[in-house]
């Protein structure tokens, strides 16, 4: 999972300063609805599997700020994942508003990708992910895949060949 | 492990049991011809849909809408790309000569690409209502292609395609929001675009029609137009625009939407490339091809010198 930075504040007034703070369990409440938003061009991989979410702020009167990092910074589904995400958690109870903003740093990087959703876009979407300067691996027979062109369908993506069995493969990149 | 069967029979027993039939397999001549012709057609109809996307990014109003149409032309042109390497694979054509094939007009490409797309609001008649049709008939592929490759490949392309129609949407609803002059715009764009839409799905599908025999289509051309208009005639007519079909009609009995008679005449001459703007756009599909040989002819040439650079 991508790395997660929350700004902690003070325990609301009342409320134990040990164990699960009312704090901590909004902040766990507004992580899961972020967690439910999808990819829109992958659906059913959540965008924090993704390595996209960066920062959740949670002040005392409820007001959530989110902050998401983009897989490049042209990506035409900003608009479509910010509304999504501000959509789930609006419907947290105890949030009074939301804002999303996008960050410019730090940079995404396929290092942020979950374990569960590298499997899952190879099992389910044949997509590779390329870490470091090795070959990607087949989702399909496990061979080594050669670069056929930088780019597929999308900036973060190229296309690759099975050496093996000739697989059409797309890879994300950073 | 190269798989093989005896008879077609043997073959289409094999495909009725869900069975998926792989590059390598030795598969009966006459489904790997009908394959690979579906595939070319598809790979065709983005690379040339690639290129109506392309034309607009300089007029799309707005940074927003903009950036959407940048990344869409990468998108179609991104799936010719990985569905002519799958047609590819199969051994009937080259990449190279299903693309020349394209520029000398010799190929086929769908129907809604033999058109010209005039204003903003046609443009956006388009992502509406035929990356719709195109999106639903994709799907209705998907569901059962019996053909592995092919089918995981449909797979990324029909998010994608899904996401498209999202964008539609939202353009559409803007659209519709917007002054008179916007609106009467798009009702211009429906008169016009409605039809094509609409026979994106093809004629009726023949009794006997191969590809739904050998599962790579899953429902009939006309039960999937017939889903198409359930869903567009109520949204459209909800947000106050008319459809141009004098025969449509709401059935009581059935509880659904009848098309008027459809003239296929339209239809017919696109399959010949002869539709009203099929010159202009194979013309300028072609020019493209012969501008950009010298990057082809570079790549190659770098291939070449890297190449005698590790045997050295």
């Amino acid at each position: 999972m991508g790395a997660r930075r929350t700004r902690r504040t003070r325990p609301l007034a009342g409320e134990p300063d040990n164990g699960v703070s009312r704090h901590q369990e909004l902040e766990l409440a507004v992580h899961q609805a972020v967690a439910s938003v999808d990819d829109p061009e992958y659906p059913g991989v959540s965008i924090v599997d993704l390595g996209l979410l960066e920062a959740i702020e949670i002040d005392e009167s409820g007001a959530v700020a989110i902050g998401l990092v983009p897989t490049f910074s042209g990506c035409p589904a900003l608009a479509v994942i910010a509304a999504d995400v501000s959509q789930a958690v609006d419907a947290v109870e105890g949030v009074r508003t939301t804002s999303v903003t996008w960050l410019t740093s730090p940079a995404w990087t396929v290092e942020r990708i979950s374990h569960d959703a590298r499997q899952q876009l190879a099992s389910e979407f044949t997509v590779a992910v390329e870490i470091g300067r090795r070959a990607p691996s087949c989702p399909r027979c496990g061979a080594p895949t050669v670069e056929q062109s930088l780019f597929g369908p999308s900036r973060c993506r190229s296309v690759h060949r099975c050496s093996s069995c000739h697989e059409t493969v797309e890879v994300m990149r950073s | 492990m190269v798989r093989s069967w005896s008879s077609m029979e043997e073959f289409e027993a094999f495909l009725d049991d869900g069975g998926i039939v792989e590059a390598e397999d030795d598969m009966p001549d006459e489904y790997r011809t009908a394959v690979f012709r579906f595939i070319e057609l598809h790979a065709n109809s983005e690379q040339m849909g690639g290129l109506t996307e392309r034309d607009w990014i300089p007029r799309t109003p707005g940074l927003r809408h903009k950036m959407s149409v940048i990344a869409k032309t990468q998108d179609e042109f991104g799936h010719a790309h990985l569905l002519y390497m799958v047609a590819a694979d199969m051994g009937i054509k080259t990449r190279t000569e299903m693309l020349e094939d394209l520029f000398a007009g010799k190929s086929r490409f769908h129907n809604v690409f033999h058109y010209r797309v005039k204003t903003w609001a046609q443009q956006v008649a388009v992502a509406f209502l035929v990356d719709a049709a195109a999106l639903a008939s994709q799907q209705a592929v998907f569901k059962n292609c019996s053909y592995g490759p092919y089918r995981r490949i449909l797979k990324r392309i029909i998010s994608e395609e899904g996401f498209h129609m999202r964008l539609g949407e939202d353009r559409m609803m803007r659209i519709a929001q917007g002054t008179e002059m916007q609106r009467e715009m798009f009702q211009d764009a429906m008169n016009d675009w409605w039809w094509p839409a609409l026979q994106l799905f093809g004629p009726d599908s023949k009794p006997d029609d191969k590809l739904l025999r050998w599962h790579i289509k899953s429902e009939r051309n006309e039960d999937l137009r017939h889903k198409w208009v359930q869903k567009f005639v109520p949204m459209l007519q909800s947000y106050g625009f008319s459809i141009p079909d004098p025969g449509l009609h709401y059935d009581d009995e059935t509880k659904q939407w009848m098309c008027g008679p459809i003239d296929w005449e339209p239809l017919k001459k696109t399959f010949a490339n002869v539709g009203p703007d099929s010159e202009r756009r194979i013309n300028e599909a072609s020019s493209h091809w012969e501008t950009s040989a010298w990057v082809r002819d570079a790549l190659d040439e770098h291939a070449r010198s890297q190449a005698s650079l590790t045997t050295a």
